[in-house]
């Protein structure tokens, strides 16, 4: 069984840890915590699918009018210069 | 732990951030491998926009979220992207080939809407209280409330678009482009501290509260609409 100190250093690490900014031997320690502690875990997990619904949600495609316009960008500094 | 950016360096990126597009980020892998590096003394104007069109333009989708996103307004946000593309390929030539090129683009991009279009759009200053200590303080360190059940999950899976962009939309702009490039872009905490143009813990801090207020929102919605056999009662 873990005790709160543990959770509360996980939990305080959980963005560091799923952000991957965690020094290898820190990132193992909460990992041998989680592996022990279930409301920890399930913490964890709610926070990637947090990530995985914003990440999918902002995902945006340009539209062609400004695909256009940016294509311009090379191409009329190149028609200017060689004339 | 985390390693602070060199004083230095930070203080020559916020004094003049339209002129400091100069990176020390990471080659990452979507970079040119070296053997492909350009040589700079020889390539041809053509060449250059070649290489442009191919390297910088495939970001354009990604950039055009993050404008959307800062702006909140799909006008704005097309213009802000025009003059990021035209100012990054003005500077182009001055940019090192095996650097981090989406960062580069990222970075014109935050210099472009802070010094046009955040002043135009006269939003709030944030305010400058952004001690590394009070997040730490202020985050949760129980988990009593941070689980969701089954029917919660779903409900967040299912969630509209419109809900979380609308709950991005309400976060201050500097925690809203924080959790933006580390969340959707899966920068790290070192590149969005260049791109922002503010030290490492400062990065941290509007994550973290930008962060927890998104994450309040959003798992909020997700128990409002994850009632199951309760729901419609």
């Amino acid at each position: 069984m873990s005790d709160h100190g543990d959770c509360s250093k996980a939990l305080t690490s959980l963005y560091e840890f799923l952000d991957h900014e965690m020094t290898d031997v820190d990132a193992d320690l909460i990992r041998a915590h989680l592996d022990a502690c279930e409301p920890c875990l399930d913490a964890f997990a709610v926070e990637e699918a947090l990530r995985a619904v914003v990440r999918r949600s902002c995902a945006e495609h340009a539209p062609e009018t400004l695909r256009w316009r940016v294509s311009q960008i090379t191409t009329t500094v190149i028609v200017r210069r060689s004339l | 732990m985390l390693t602070e950016l060199p004083r230095t360096a930070t203080a020559t990126l916020g004094a003049n951030p339209l002129l400091s597009y100069a990176m020390t980020l990471p080659v990452t892998d979507d970079d040119l491998s070296v053997e492909n590096l350009p040589d700079l003394e020889t390539e041809t104007e053509a060449e250059r926009s070649a290489r442009f069109e191919r390297d910088a333009l495939v970001h354009l989708d990604q950039l055009y979220g993050a404008a959307l996103r800062m702006t909140r307004n799909p006008a704005d946000a097309e213009d802000v992207v025009q003059e990021t593309f035209a100012k990054a390929y003005g500077s182009f030539k001055q940019f090192t080939p095996g650097t981090n090129l989406k960062a580069w683009l990222y970075r014109i991009l935050t210099n472009t809407y802070i010094n046009t279009y955040r002043k135009k759009q006269r939003q709030p200053q944030i305010s400058g209280h952004e001690q590394v200590e009070d997040w730490q303080l202020a985050r949760a360190e129980s988990h009593t409330s941070a689980g969701l059940r089954s029917a919660e999950m779903e409900a967040l899976d299912r969630m509209p678009d419109s809900v979380v962009t609308t709950a991005m939309n309400s976060l201050a702009p500097d925690f809203r482009l924080a959790v933006y490039l580390a969340d959707v872009e899966g920068f790290s905490y070192k590149e969005i501290a260049e791109i922002m143009g503010t030290p490492i813990g400062t990065v941290m801090s509007r994550l973290n509260r930008g962060r927890n207020q998104l994450r309040t929102a959003l798992t909020d919605y997700a128990r409002e609409h994850g009632l199951g056999p309760r729901e419609g009662r």
